[in-house]
């Protein structure tokens, strides 16, 4: 099989990159876009740590097959960033002291994001719930919490979007 | 340097790469991209123990895109070694390759390079290596017994033996049989720990690039760079100057990237190829082949009189170093060192063995010896406190080890805290404790 | 390399998966098959995202799900609690975004919690095949497997659900809340008479044997009575005796058993 041309739009960027067959999303991101906010813990859908948003749904780029998402719009975590100013949702992160290692980090606030855009007013437990695909070793779960309630108020309280 | 001259007690201080990890921006050490890259995949032992008869690399060599494959006669400079050696610590018994035997499942035998991981995955699968399986031992106290294999001509009895010619890091002080000899109560138990993953989100890995210079850059997310350049070099015969290791943010640690384990084989590949290399651990290999904390075995018996006073306590510790040192004797000696735990026991006696078994190599992970050793002699402390019908609190204050008290180790106690610690736990946990409790102080032993 | 194939039409799917034979897996979410699939593998791929199976039609008296809906997917379009309650603990969202109904029916223990939830809804799968569709009871499905898995009767499309018409349970027993892979999970329905007796039961398990199965034995320890205490009691000891669990790395055969029993009476206690 030969390799394939695929467009697609990653963070509000047309692009057009050739992949191989059975290459997925996660390669396509990391490897020829260089978008290595998006990480590789396990490779098999465990970790949550290589999460992204394909047409605003979460999704794990680890065992999402490039050719399958032609045509479709993914975010990253570098794609918060556009005109580089931090976002609440990531300030809140900074704020609460949610991340130590980092590893985990882009893959939290990508389902964080993911949360708080369908359900801009959730409850601890729906918090809890949203996370639930992304693991962390080190930090502890309970400050990242905290930092998706605290963008969750300052949302509300500014009528902002999450990022 | 008063503590106040520091600046920063008492108030948050941030952390300095917080931002960056929120932002996506911090770099780890597979984000950096080199054109030519090749991948390395191991071929691991499939048995525990077994005599190597032979290795076949030819299909691994015709795979689609191997470029390269590196046994143990590949290695120019040491074929064994312990990362230790440079301080006196030894003898180097673990193999870098897996030569004539192989002593646990998943002991690395063959690399193999390719111009994609999966290529070198795909490669690494086409090794054969015929094994003549030999009887495996997996229980510390079988190892040591008399009909158990010997793994290694360094240890016939398969327990680790100290620079001094001791069977296990000791403690003698006092006279514990006289001690139990006195005691109203002996109390005894086994305890056993697992060992555990240290699991970090990231996995081990590095990237070795070589450089025009004849140097060659490593990018890895060891714990301990320093000791990983050096031991790199020693294994592979070249002058420390000859690498340039550059850590960085590391994905979660844990005491699990510090065993070299995967730079000096990417090196080696790099040398050989004139090629940026990349060896990562696969998810799999990092729950079943990396190091662990080791599981710990440990017998206590105490002498314990009816007012609740510990009068002697032996403690026999078996750590399963898996099947070779690393830092084992390091661990038992930590181990030996946290003994009798906080306590003032005025007679104790302890054997700390490491003892090798056909597990994978246990390794360094938090508290390393320390936890098995708290983990048992604080379950050994509710049971006499359960036997004695004393309560458990105050158990533990009155045996609590006080300022200028003799330590097992024959070191007196200085800023003792343990009193006032237990006292404050207490009040947090709503639990009241008579008056005689609450007065107790590290410094009351010597006034009484 | 394991080729992919993107057939267009049901038929050219259920061809395709007919003449390739045991070389063809079917790709639906990936989040199962992806994970033990190598691009040096051979074989190939069909994959069922060009078919329209991802669609819920809501029909008379119940839903025609596509088999490669998502997991949130089915929850957002029939609104049985007990089935809902069933996809939020698969995975994690992103899981759930990805992976389908029909695959998650593929899945072997420690997964597959989504099996009891539709064995005690008495759903119906359709398969395609080059003889045509042909439709069966779930629990005649599972009736099929063997220790290699499901049998190859043919091209999964839609799993039919209607109304249920009395009430239905879920529960998951699991190291954690969330993201978890089971113990067991257990869902129960139960219809009752006029007096309150149990006048019909569906009670299925997943994780406690080698496949999902409905456990007679259970169901006929509460049939013709009431659900008090002893019935319910009586229904987690048959369905204990009826287990066959496995011991890996989630849990024991014996800690499965157990928990089969405890989490039948609780299912049913849901129900009284």
């Amino acid at each position: 099989m030969e390799a394939k041309l695929i467009r697609l739009t990653v963070n509000g960027r047309d692009e057009t990159v050739v992949a191989d067959p059975l290459a997925t999303l996660q390669d396509v991101l990391r490897d020829t876009l260089q978008l290595t906010a998006v990480k590789s813990g396990c490779g098999q859908g465990g970790c949550g740590s290589c999460s992204v948003l394909v047409d605003g749904e979460l999704r794990l780029s680890c065992l999402t097959l490039a050719e399958r998402v032609e045509g479709t719009e993914v975010t990253t975590l570098e794609g918060l960033n556009e005109t580089n100013a931090i976002v609440p949702l990531q300030q809140a992160f900074v704020e609460n002291y949610a991340a130590q290692c980092g590893y985990c980090t882009a893959g939290m606030v990508m389902a964080a994001k993911a949360l708080l855009d369908r359900n801009p007013a959730p409850s601890r437990d729906e918090i809890v719930e949203g996370l639930s695909g992304n693991l962390c070793r080190c930090t502890g779960f309970a400050p990242i919490v905290r930092a998706v309630q605290q963008a969750a108020q300052a949302l509300s309280d500014t009528g902002e979007e999450a990022s | 340097m008063s503590i106040k001259q520091l600046g920063v007690v008492g108030r948050n201080v941030g952390q300095r790469d917080l931002e960056s990890h929120a932002r996506g921006q911090t770099t780890y050490y597979e984000d950096v991209h080199y054109p030519r890259m090749l991948h390395l995949k191991m071929h691991r032992s499939a048995e525990p123990h077994a005599r190597i008869v032979s290795v076949d690399t030819s299909a691994a060599q015709a795979s689609p895109g191997v470029v390269c494959v590196l046994t143990h006669e590949d290695l120019p400079g040491k074929k064994v070694w312990n990362g230790l050696a440079a301080v006196g610590v030894g003898p180097e018994d673990e193999p870098i390759l897996a030569f004539d035997k192989v002593r646990w499942r998943g002991e690395p035998i063959v690399a193999v390079l390719g111009e994609s991981a999966e290529a070198a995955r795909a490669g690494a699968a086409k090794v054969k290596v015929e094994y003549d399986p030999l009887p495996g031992v997996f229980d510390v106290e079988e190892a040591i017994a008399g009909a158990a294999p010997a793994l290694t001509a360094h240890w016939p009895r398969n327990h680790y033996i100290y620079p001094d010619d001791h069977a296990a890091a000791q403690i003698r002080y006092g006279d514990v049989e006289a001690g139990f000899a006195d005691a109203d109560h002996i109390v005894e138990d086994r305890y056993q720990t697992s060992p555990i993953e240290q699991a970090p989100m990231e996995t081990n890995g590095c990237i070795a690039k070589p450089g025009g210079d004849g140097r060659i850059t490593v990018h890895t997310n060891t714990q301990a760079v320093h000791f990983a350049r050096d031991n790199t070099a020693a294994i592979l015969g070249i002058a420390p100057g000859k690498l340039r290791f550059l850590g960085g943010t590391v994905g979660g640690g844990f005491g699990g990237k510090v065993d070299v384990a995967v730079e000096p084989i990417s090196v080696l590949g790099a040398m050989r190829t004139g090629r940026p290399v990349k060896f990562k651990y696969t998810r799999e290999e990092e729950m079943q082949v990396s190091s662990t904390r080791s599981a710990w075995r440990l017998y206590i018996k105490d002498g314990v009189m009816n007012d609740g006073r510990i009068v002697a306590r032996k403690i026999t510790s078996y750590q399963d170093s898996g099947a070779y040192l690393r830092f084992s004797s390091y661990g038992s000696m930590k181990h030996a060192g946290h003994m009798p735990g906080p306590y003032t026991i005025p007679n104790v006696w302890v054997d700390a063995r490491v003892v090798f078994t056909n597990r994978p190599p246990s390794s360094a992970m938090r508290g390393f010896g320390v936890m098995a050793a708290s983990f048992a002699i604080e379950l050994q402390m509710d049971k006499i406190a359960k036997t004695i019908g004393m309560d458990p609190w105050q158990l533990r204050l009155l045996n609590a080890y006080r300022n200028d008290d003799m330590k097992a180790h024959r070191k007196e106690v200085e800023d003792a805290a343990m009193v006032e610690t237990i006292q404050a736990a207490a009040r947090l946990a709503g639990q009241e404790l008579p008056a005689e409790y609450q007065a107790m102080t590290s410094w009351d032993r010597k006034a009484g | 390399m394991p080729e992919l194939l993107r057939p267009a039409s049901v038929d050219e799917a259920a061809g395709l998966f007919a003449s390739h034979g045991a070389a063809a897996a079917i790709l639906a979410g990936g989040t199962g098959l992806l994970r033990e699939t190598h691009p040096s593998d051979d074989g190939v791929l069909i994959a069922l995202d060009r078919l329209g199976l991802d669609r819920v039609e809501s029909r008379d008296g119940g839903w025609s799900v596509g088999a490669a809906v998502s997991l949130s997917g089915l929850r957002a379009a029939v609104p049985i609690p007990a089935l809902q309650a069933a996809t939020r603990e698969i995975g994690g969202p992103a899981v759930q975004n990805m992976a389908t109904v029909g695959g998650n029916l593929f899945a072997r223990a420690p997964f597959g919690d989504l099996a009891p939830a539709l064995l005690a809804l008495g759903a119906r799968l359709v398969f395609a095949s080059a003889d045509g569709e042909e439709e069966q009871p779930i629990e005649a499905f599972y009736a099929g497997w063997s220790e290699d898995g499901a049998p190859r009767a043919g091209l999964l499309t839609r799993i039919e659900i209607d109304e249920p018409a009395g009430a239905v349970s879920y529960l998951k027993c699991a190291r954690r809340r969330y993201a978890s892979p089971s113990v067991v999970s257990v869902a129960a329905s139960v219809e009752k008479d006029g007096s309150g007796a149990v006048s019909d039961a569906r009670i299925a398990l997943s994780g406690a044997s080698a496949h999902p199965f409905r456990c007679a034995a259970a169901e006929q320890a509460v049939i013709g009575a009431g659900l008090d205490d002893a019935a319910m009691a009586a229904a987690g000891a048959a369905a204990e005796a009826a287990v066959t669990p496995a011991t890996d790395p989630v849990a024991s055969d014996w800690y499965r058993r157990r928990m089969a029993g405890v989490f039948v009476r609780r299912a049913l206690a849901a129900l009284a």
